[in-house]
C-alpha cells in the first residue's frame, strides 16, 4: 500500500503569549488514506481548525508546531518553502466556512475561477475559460456559462460553496481540507453541498479531511471520525460502527446531542385564551432586483399564528423563510404592511410610537436574539447590562432591591455571580446567551421571544441552553415563541410548531404530529435533510440559487 | 516541523511595540503638558517684556536672549511664550468646536437616517465643497481680524470630516443587534444615545480630534501668516513664522525657525496622544 495521502503524527501547536507560548494542540495524530474521508469532530475551540490550518500552512502569525505533518510521504518540516508551497498548491484544496468572506465581491465568478488557472497552473485564458466551466458543471452548477458572469452577491450561499469546491478542484488536488464547509447552510443545502462532496470523490478519488462540529454529519460522509476535545483526539472511531463502538464519555455527550431521541414535548392544555395572536401578517421590502429595478420582496405573506399562556410554539423554517421577520415585526423592530397582532389583549400591530409605551410592551414581550457575540453592549459588564435591564421598569427603586434582583436572575440562569463584574467578550458563547436570557427575564415578561438562540452554541452548550429554557418556562410560565432553522430544538422546547417558507406557512400542528407523522411535502424535505445514523446525502432538487436580498438598514429607529 | 520559527524565552514582537509606544505617549503628554503650560503662564514667565525692544536688531540666540531677538529687536523666546496662548489654545477651541457641531449632525442624521440623513449629507457636501482656508478669509472680511472670526470659520470648515466619518461609524453600531435588543427592553432612545452609541464612537472621535489639532493649527498659522488672524505687535507662532521670513535669507532665521519648530513639536504630540487614545479605547472595545 502507498504512503497515505494526509499523516499527521504527534502534532502539537503553540499560540504566542505574552509568558511565552501557550498549547493549543495536543500530539493529534491521524492519517487520511489515498480516497478515503476521515471526519475530524469538535466543538470551538477544540483545535480542530488549528490542526488542519496547520496542514495548509495557514496558522495565525506566532504560531508554533511540534511534530510532523507528511503529504504524500514527504515531510513538510524539512522543505523548502517553494517546494512547500508547490506541494500545497497541488496537492491540497481548502474550503472554507464561509465562502462569501473568500470571494473578490467585485469580481465575476469566471475571473475567479481563472485567475487561478491562469496564475498558478499557467493556463491560456481561453482554455482555462472552458476548464472553469467544465469544474463548475462537475459541482452541478447549472448554466456554469451564465454564472461565470454573474457575481459573488447574485448567487447564493450554497451555490457559492460549489464554487469554492470548483476553484479548489482546478489544480486537481488528493485531498480537500472542508472546515465547517455546511455549518452557514441551510439543512437542505447542506445535503447538496454533501452530496456533490460525495460525486466528487467516487469519480475523482479525491481524499477528503471533514472538520465540522456535527458527529452525526461527520458519521455519515466519512469512514472515519476523529473526535476532538479541548486540543486533543479523544477517540478514533469507524464511522459505520461508532454509535455502538464509542467509549469515550464526551463521544457519547455529542452523541446524545446529536441523536436527540428525547420525545417531543407534549401540548399543554390551556383552556384560557391566547397571549399572541398574529393574524394575517405582510410585510415586504423593496429592493433592487437583479436589472437593478425596484422589486418588492415578499418577506411575510398572510401569516396567522397564535400561542397559548406558558405554551411553547416553534416557528422552523430556512433562511428567507419570514421567521425572524414574523419575530421583528411582533416586537416593533419592523413595521407590518397589514395584519394584526395582539399581545395580552393589547393591540400591537404598529410598533410602539412612545417612550412610554414601549417600556410597557418590553414588560410584557422579550426577546434573546441569535449572535450572543452581538446582541451585549461588549463596553459594559455583565452587571451594568442587567441593572439597566431592570431600572427600564423600576427607575425608583432602591440601589440594594436592583442587587438583589441581579443577583437572583444570574441564579435563575445558573451562572456564577463571580462573572457579574466581566465583559462579554471574557464569556463563552454559552455563558453570553445566558446573560442574555437574564436580561430578557429582568421585565418578567409573559412572553420570550427566541430568535434563532441556541444555533450559534456548540451542541452540548445547545441543549444546557435549551434545558434551562424549559426550566425557566416550567418554573415562571412563561411563553416561548422559538424562531429555529433546527427541527432538533423544536424537538426539545416546543410543544406546537409552524413550518414556514418563503414566507407563507407550509404546515402547523403539536410537536409530536410535525416531528413524527409530517404531512406537508417540505416539511418531510427537512426532516429528510437531518444527517442521523445511516443517512446519505441526496441530491434532491436544485436547491436555491439566487441570493436572498439582503435587507441591510433594519428599521429598529423610529422615522 | 515548525511552521514559523519559534521565539523562545523572547517577548512576542506585539507586546514590545506595545511597551515602546507607550513610552512614546508619555514623553508626547510631557512635551504637550509644558507646552500647555508656558501657554498658560506665558505672559508670566516671559522673561522680557514681548513688546518692548530689548536688545539688538536680529540678535542671534545668545545666554541673554535664548531664542534671540527679531527684526525689531524684541525678545523672541517671550514672544513665543505669550502667542502661544493664542497658537495653542485656538485650534483647541477649533476641535472642540468642529466636533461638538459634527458628532451632533453625525448622531441626527444615523438615527433618523432616511430624509434628514439626506439632507444632512448634502449640507455637509456643500460645507464640504467650500476651502477651509477661503472660509476663514470671508469671516475675516465679515467679522473683522482678529482670532474669533477665523476659528469660528475653521470649525464649520472642519465639520463635513467629523460628521462624515462619525456618521458612519454610528449608523454601523446601530445596526448592531445589540441595539435592537436595546429596544426591546424599552431602554430610552436618550439611553441609547448616550451611554451605549457614543461611548462606541470615542475611538474613532478621538482620532479625528488628533488630527483636526494639527489640521487647525497649521490653518490658522497659515491665517496668521496672511496677516489676517491675531494682529501685531501681539504675537503668536503663525504671524511670527510670517514677519521672519525676510531674516532667514538674510541669516537671521530664529525668528521663523522657533516658532515653527514648536507647531512641529506640539502636532506630532497631540498626534501620537489622540493615537495612542484611540488603541486604548479599541482595546476596552474588543
Amino acid at each position: 500500500m502507498s504512503a497515505p495521502v494526509l499523516e499527521i503524527a504527534d502534532l502539537d501547536i503553540f499560540a504566542p503569549g505574552i509568558e511565552g507560548p501557550r498549547q493549543l494542540v495536543f500530539g493529534s495524530s491521524l492519517t487520511v488514506q489515498r480516497g478515503q474521508a476521515v471526519g475530524l469532530v469538535g466543538e470551538s475551540g477544540s483545535g480542530k481548525t488549528l490542526t488542519v490550518r496547520a496542514v495548509a500552512g495557514l496558522l495565525p502569525e506566532g504560531f508554533t508546531t511540534n511534530g510532523q505533518i507528511r503529504i504524500d510521504g514527504a515531510d513538510l518540516g524539512t522543505m523548502a518553502p517553494r517546494a512547500l508551497r508547490e506541494l500545497r498548491a497541488h496537492r491540497l484544496g481548502m474550503i472554507f466556512q464561509t465562502p462569501r468572506a473568500h470571494l473578490n465581491p467585485l469580481r465575476s465568478i469566471g475571473d475567479f475561477m481563472i485567475e487561478a488557472l491562469v496564475h498558478v497552473a499557467g493556463a491560456k485564458p481561453d482554455a482555462a475559460r472552458a476548464h472553469a466551466i467544465e469544474l463548475l458543471a462537475e459541482v452541478g452548477i447549472s448554466d456554469p456559462g451564465r454564472r461565470m458572469r454573474q457575481f459573488p452577491a447574485e448567487l447564493s450561499g450554497g451555490l457559492l460553496q460549489r464554487v469554492m469546491i470548483a476553484a479548489t478542484l482546478a489544480m486537481d488536488p488528493d485531498i480537500l481540507l472542508a472546515d465547517e464547509i455546511t455549518t452557514a447552510l441551510d439543512v437542505t443545502t447542506q445535503e447538496e453541498v454533501m452530496a456533490v462532496i460525495a460525486d466528487l470523490r467516487t469519480h475523482r478519488e479525491l481524499s477528503l479531511l471533514f472538520i465540522t462540529h456535527d458527529l452525526a454529519l461527520a458519521g455519515s460522509v466519512c469512514d472515519r471520525v476523529n473526535v476532538m476535545q479541548h486540543g486533543r483526539i479523544v477517540e478514533t472511531l469507524n464511522a459505520a460502527t461508532m454509535r455502538q463502538d464509542a467509549t469515550d464519555e464526551y463521544t457519547k455527550l455529542l452523541m446524545s446531542a446529536a441523536l436527540d431521541e428525547a420525545p417531543p414535548i407534549a401540548a399543554n392544555d390551556v383552556e384560557s385564551g391566547p397571549i399572541m395572536v398574529i393574524d394575517d401578517l405582510f410585510k415586504t421590502y423593496q429592493v433592487r432586483g437583479a436589472t437593478g429595478a425596484k422589486e418588492k420582496l415578499i418577506a411575510v405573506d398572510g401569516v396567522s399564528m397564535q400561542l397559548a399562556p406558558g405554551g411553547s410554539l416553534g416557528i422552523v423554517g430556512e433562511s428567507g423563510s419570514g421567521k425572524s421577520t414574523t419575530a421583528r415585526v411582533l416586537l416593533g423592530l419592523e413595521h407590518a404592511d397589514s395584519g394584526t397582532i395582539t399581545v395580552d389583549g393589547q393591540d400591537w400591530s404598529a410598533p410602539a410610537c412612545r417612550g412610554s409605551e414601549r417600556r410597557e410592551r418590553a414588560k410584557i414581550a422579550q426577546m434573546v436574539f441569535q449572535d450572543p457575540y452581538q446582541s451585549l453592549d461588549r463596553r459594559q459588564t455583565i452587571r451594568q447590562c442587567l441593572t439597566e435591564a431592570i431600572r427600564v421598569h423600576r427607575p425608583k427603586d432602591a440601589k440594594t432591591t436592583v442587587a438583589a434582583r441581579v443577583s437572583e436572575l444570574m441564579g435563575q440562569v445558573r451562572l456564577d455571580e463571580a462573572l457579574l463584574d466581566t465583559r462579554p467578550r471574557a464569556l463563552s458563547g454559552g455563558q453570553r446567551q445566558r446573560v442574555a436570557i437574564a436580561r430578557a427575564l429582568a421585565a418578567d415578561p409573559v412572553l420570550l421571544v427566541l430568535d434563532e438562540a441556541v444555533s450559534a452554541l456548540d451542541v452540548t452548550t445547545q441543549v444546557e441552553i435549551l434545558t434551562l429554557l424549559d426550566t425557566i418556562r416550567r418554573d415562571t410560565g412563561v411563553a416561548l415563541l422559538m424562531i429555529t432553522h433546527d427541527l432538533t430544538v423544536i424537538r426539545r422546547l416546543c410543544d406546537h410548531v409552524v413550518v414556514m417558507r418563503q414566507g407563507v406557512i407550509e404546515e402547523r400542528g403539536t410537536a409530536a404530529d410535525i416531528l413524527d407523522h409530517p404531512q406537508a411535502e417540505y416539511t418531510k424535505l427537512l426532516l429528510d435533510s437531518i444527517p442521523r445514523e445511516g443517512w446519505t446525502p441526496r441530491r434532491r432538487r436544485l436547491g436555491r440559487t439566487q441570493a436572498l436580498p439582503t435587507v441591510t438598514r433594519s428599521s429598529i429607529i423610529p422615522r | 516541523m515548525s511552521v514559523v520559527q519559534i521565539t523562545n524565552g523572547k517577548a512576542p514582537a506585539v507586546a514590545k511595540r506595545a511597551a515602546q509606544r507607550d513610552w512614546l505617549f508619555i514623553a508626547a503628554l510631557i512635551v504637550f503638558g509644558v507646552i500647555a503650560l508656558a501657554a498658560l503662564l506665558g505672559p508670566w514667565i516671559a522673561p522680557y517684556d514681548p513688546y518692548a525692544l530689548s536688545g539688538e536688531v536680529n540678535g542671534a540666540a545668545s545666554p541673554d536672549h535664548l531664542f534671540g531677538t527679531d527684526d525689531l529687536g524684541r525678545d523672541i523666546l517671550s514672544r513665543v511664550l505669550v502667542g502661544a496662548q493664542a497658537s495653542v489654545f485656538a485650534p483647541i477651541a477649533v476641535v472642540i468646536l468642529s466636533t461638538v457641531l459634527g458628532v451632533a449632525f453625525a448622531l441626527i442624521g444615523a438615527w433618523f437616517g432616511g430624509w434628514v440623513s439626506g439632507t444632512i449629507a448634502r449640507i455637509i457636501d456643500v460645507i464640504f465643497a467650500i476651502p477651509g482656508l477661503v472660509v476663514a478669509v470671508l469671516a475675516v472680511a465679515m467679522f473683522g481680524k482678529g482670532l474669533v472670526a477665523p476659528i469660528v470659520a475653521l470649525s464649520i470648515a472642519y465639520i463635513p470630516v467629523v460628521a462624515r466619518l462619525s456618521q458612519t461609524a454610528a449608523s454601523r453600531e446601530l445596526g448592531k443587534p445589540y441595539v435592537a435588543a436595546l429596544r426591546v427592553q424599552g431602554v430610552s432612545s436618550w439611553a441609547i444615545l448616550l451611554r451605549h452609541l457614543l461611548p462606541a464612537m470615542v475611538p474613532i472621535v478621538a482620532a479625528q480630534m488628533a488630527i483636526g489639532f494639527g489640521y487647525s493649527m497649521l490653518d490658522l498659522a497659515a491665517i496668521s501668516f496672511l496677516g489676517l488672524g491675531q494682529q501685531p505687535p501681539a504675537p503668536d507662532w503663525g504671524s511670527m513664522i510670517s514677519t521672519g521670513q525676510a531674516g532667514i535669507t538674510a541669516g537671521a532665521p530664529e525668528q521663523s525657525v522657533f516658532p515653527a519648530i514648536l507647531v512641529v513639536i506640539t502636532v506630532l504630540a497631540v498626534g501620537i496622544i489622540g493615537a495612542r487614545v484611540t488603541v486604548w479605547a479599541e482595546e476596552k472595545d474588543a
